[in-house]
């Protein structure tokens, strides 16, 4: 689970020398691991320590700093969510140098407490009312801008509403699935939920979420378990003559 | 006659471009900082040298005698490179001087004493280690005990890197003309090397805290500070700890002892040391190379890389946490070849489990404190520890631990109530409890006053945080438009990147926390029931208003739909990422098994972290509950360790003289068979209390050693 996080099978030997070495800190690297992280918003890959380099290098060298990619970073990071991700990223973005961002606009700073509600309403697993932000007329500059650039940002964020519901439900009605995953046709969450290889009942109300390790339950009594090591003292005892 | 020894401001320059590894090359922008050394040692020559001098030597008739005598026994100390004596040096007679003649004032300034030093027969060389030497408890002694000016916190920071880079950069011997740099022959005690680097790392951080504080500058320092951008920076700071992790190889050095773990014919620590390089074959490199990576785990935190900051360790992690607590058994072997002080210890878990909250891996973070609370325990029962009968040192343990308690009370309520993991150990628990209790029942209550608790803690015990860049001093115009620029209040409104990193931290965590802070009341509703509709959930909820103000008030529909995504947020908050997968009994078995398994910090399975389980049906909540058996095992193991202890000491003892004296000896059982053999002991009634005695002692004692 971790090791993936740690380390995605898609990342290559360039960067992970980058990410695991000191050259993390070389400023001059801050091109390819800013191009990397395009090459993740085109293909839904996503590699959250590189990420992290690249604002380690921001934080280091404030003349590096590019607004839009750190924007990319955080998009990316949404999509991560339970996980920490999107902290992680924020807790790296120092102080800006006062004269740098009066020099041009920075959209980062207009877009950061937007960016901040859309991840708290993912964690506390308020669907709908991120669907309805994030279509709301006042996100278009980051639809249009951002999102639009981020390669299955939508894909990503239905798979966070399908872990959490795969986890907590066996059953979900219809209704309320199509509204956390933002599908409003029949079809497309027909289609959705065939690619899931989840079930639909016959008068199509209920859809049913076949068995995994979250969504069973069972009433466990927890017995002790005795490991070799806490018996040495009395075997050899017991093998003196 | 001192002073080329000690103001060689080329030398400086030189320092500062060589601190500089050619392999590491940190990027730092060194460049700039010769300038402000040539200024200060400008300043410095202008003084008349005549008159500096006369001064110097009527400074040095006024220092104490004693303390005369302590700075050339040291120093010969240190050129004998006898090691106790350095260790008696500086563990105690440096404090006990220090209480006496300069509580309140500077040590004698290394010029005033060099003096002293020439008589003996060291070398130019030698005189100037021992001054640099001299120098970082002098600069120490400023920082503790009373206020450093700018002056003192520059020259600490060129003292440190003149320090270090004697360290890396030394050439191999006078009389070898190759560049090649090699080890010191210098011999000096852990604690001191600790000291070295802690110090280092957090005379860095006040400078970071103090420089951030653009409107309290003089002219003067703004003008110095414009000078002195590469001073502290965290690029060189950065490059000082990576080179010393590089030259003395600690992480292979850790590496090749873990294969050598286990081998039949495996080689001693030092065999492997002295294998890898002649950097690794010194003990105060090894040493040093260490406690670097400890210290670079703690620059991370303070920067707020927490992911950075637990892959440094990767290495070091698993010999200094992978055990149940202080030289754990386990890895016995493994860890006498690394220094093990308390100091350490104790800070590494502070910073790991730090990382780990800030990570939302409550019950890493929960298991790490509950080792390192549990050894400052055992440690404070023995007060007398060796080299920690200084009170400051004492006192400066006692205040991490004291802040690792309230992280854990923190972590003890983010974990959900009747997780495992919150019973993980009831001794610690109880200890939080007694310290805590106050917040610790408001922030398990939930809603906004949980929040204030959270806030009040996680500022008492968080790091002391650190902006990574200086305000830009060498900026003329924008450090007058922050000088003039209303309180930040005003200017940065409600944006989140908060000014003072703290803050942001803070702000971070109350939003992870206050998301969980509506469960505690949905699982008690849960824990009635093995199944509910979730209609009848959100009625409960709504007559008790869990729903956070911030939510327009729901009715029907729209509460029972509330009701059910914050199932989905319990149902995500009781899974976790755990670096070990739980050991069901918990307890004893907590030490080898379960730890050696996982590998680098970061590393770690989701496992479930409540006992109490449910799933949505639809409409219908139906709940399990996991409840912990009877726990057998131990009771019986102990016990019966302690009667084969018993019968092996009646086994051992001599056999009884038929004395009515001795008689009492001849018991023949063990304390349960005093009851069974009732009559038998009454025959010798008269000497029984004697008898009891030396049975209850015994028990006393096996007692002891059970656990």
């Amino acid at each position: 689970m971790a090791s993936s996080w740690i380390s995605p099978p898609t990342r290559t030997e360039l960067i992970e020398n980058l990410v695991s070495g000191v050259d993390r800190y070389n400023p001059s690297n801050v091109g390819i691991l800013e191009d990397y992280l395009y090459h993740q918003t085109r293909t839904q890959e996503y590699d959250c320590l590189a990420n992290l380099a690249i604002l380690k290098l921001y934080q280091f060298n404030p003349d590096l700093y590019n607004p839009d990619v750190v924007i990319h970073i955080l998009i990316k990071a949404l999509g991560a969510s339970p996980l920490p991700d999107f902290n992680l990223c924020i807790s790296l973005l120092d102080e800006r140098p006062v004269n740098a961002s009066l020099d041009e606009d920075d959209p980062l700073p207009a877009l950061l407490p937007v960016l901040n509600g859309l991840h708290h309403l993912l964690y506390r697993c308020r669907f709908p009312a991120f669907w309805r932000a994030y279509r709301s007329d006042q996100l278009s500059n980051l639809r249009d801008n951002y999102t639009v650039e981020c390669a299955g940002f939508e894909e990503s964020i239905r798979e966070i509403v399908v872990r959490a519901v795969k986890s907590t439900f066996t059953r979900i009605g219809t209704d309320r699935l199509s509204l956390y995953l933002d599908l409003e046709s029949p079809e497309d969450l027909k289609a959705y939920i065939d690619k899931l290889r989840w079930t639909m009942n016959s008068d199509g109300t209920v859809v049913s979420i076949p068995p995994n390790p979250d969504n069973q339950i069972e009433a466990i009594v927890v017995q002790e378990s005795i490991k070799l090591p806490q018996l040495t003292k009395v075997i050899s005892q017991a093998a003196k003559p | 006659m001192s002073r080329p020894t000690l103001w060689s401001t080329a030398d400086m320059d030189e320092d500062l471009a060589d601190a500089v590894d050619a392999e590491l090359s940190m990027y730092a922008q060194q460049g700039q900082n010769p300038t402000i050394y040539d200024q200060l040692g400008a300043q410095i020559e202008q003084l008349e040298p005549f008159l500096a001098m006369q001064q110097h030597m009527a400074a040095l008739a006024a220092v104490p005698d004693v303390v005369k005598s302590f700075i050339v026994s040291f120093h010969q100390a240190i050129l004998n490179r006898d090691l106790p004596s350095i260790t008696m040096f500086y563990t105690t007679t440096f404090p006990k001087l220090t209480d006496r003649f300069y509580s309140r004032v500077e040590w004698p300034e290394p010029e005033i004493i060099a003096p002293l030093l020439s008589s003996s027969e060291a070398t130019e060389d030698q005189i100037h280690i021992f001054l640099v030497l001299y120098r970082d408890l002098y600069y120490r002694h400023v920082y503790s005990r009373l206020q450093p000016n700018i002056d003192d916190r520059f020259h600490s920071y060129e003292n440190s890197c003149e320090l270090f880079n004697y360290l890396l950069n030394s050439p191999s011997s006078a009389d070898d003309e190759s560049d090649e740099p090699a080890p010191v022959d210098l011999v000096l005690p852990e604690q001191w090397l600790w000291d070295i680097i802690d110090e280092f790392i957090y005379q860095f951080q006040v400078f970071c805290s103090w420089r951030s504080k653009v409107k309290s500058k003089t002219e003067d320092q703004l003008v110095m500070l414009a000078d002195g951008t590469g001073v502290w920076s965290s690029y060189s700071v950065l490059n000082v700890l990576y080179s010393l992790i590089q030259k003395s190889k600690i992480n292979e050095y850790i590496i090749a002892l873990k294969e050598e773990q286990g081998k039949d014919d495996a080689r001693s620590a030092e065999e492997i040391a002295e294998s890898i390089s002649p950097y690794t074959a010194l003990p105060l490199y090894r040493t040093l190379g260490y406690f670097s990576v400890l210290g670079l785990l703690r620059v991370h935190v303070l920067l707020g890389d927490f992911t950075l900051a637990l892959k440094v360790m990767d290495q070091v992690g698993e010999f200094l946490l992978g055990g149940s607590g202080f030289g754990a058994k386990a890895n016995k072997s493994s860890l006498t070849a690394l220094p093990a002080l308390p100091a350490t210890h104790i800070s590494t878990h502070y910073y790991v489990g730090f990382c780990y909250m800030m990570l939302r891996r409550y019950p890493d973070a929960i298991r790490i404190f509950v080792t390192v609370l549990n050894f400052f325990q055992r440690m404070q029962r023995m007060r007398s520890y060796s080299g920690y009968e200084r009170k400051d040192q004492y006192d400066q343990i006692a205040k991490t631990a004291d802040r690792t308690l309230a992280l854990y009370a923190m972590c003890h309520s983010l974990v959900l109530p009747g997780s495992p993991f919150t019973r993980l150990d009831d001794n610690i628990t109880n200890t939080a409890k007694e310290r805590y209790g106050d917040q610790m029942s408001r922030m398990s209550k939930g809603g906004s006053d949980a929040l204030v608790a959270f806030e009040e803690l996680f500022l008492y015990a968080c790091p002391k945080f650190i902006n990574a860049n200086s305000p830009p001093y060498d900026d003329a115009e924008a450090i007058a438009s922050l000088l003039n620029a209303d309180p930040p209040e005003s200017t940065e409104g409600t944006s989140p990147i908060s000014t003072d990193p703290t803050q942001r931290h803070l702000r971070l965590f109350l939003a992870s926390a206050g998301a969980l802070s509506p469960l505690p009341t949905l699982r008690s509703f849960l824990h009635l029931y093995t199944s509910l509709t979730t209609e009848k959930l959100s009625s409960f909820l709504e007559s008790v208003k869990v729903s956070e103000p911030d939510q327009e008030a729901a009715e029907g529909a729209e509460a029972e739909e509330e009701a059910i995504q914050e199932m989905m947020v319990l149902k995500q908050n009781s899974r976790s990422l755990s670096r070990v997968a739980p050991v069901q009994g918990k307890g004893n078995d907590s030490s080898s098994s379960g730890f050696s398994a996982t590998g680098s910090l970061l590393d770690g399975e989701m496992i479930s972290t409540s006992d109490l389980n449910f799933v949505i049906d639809d409409k219908t909540i139906h709940i399990a509950e996991s409840t912990v058996g009877r726990r057998y095992a131990g009771w019986f193991i102990k016990n019966t360790e302690r009667s084969q202890r018993v019968l092996d000491e009646i086994r051992g003892s001599p056999f009884p003289v038929p004395k009515v004296k001795i008689a009492s000896g001849q018991k023949p059982g063990g304390p349960g068979a005093e009851t069974a053999n009732g009559s038998a002991a009454e025959t010798t009634q008269k000497k029984a209390p004697t008898k009891t005695v030396a049975w209850g002692g015994a028990g006393m004692r096996t007692s002891v050693d059970g656990q």
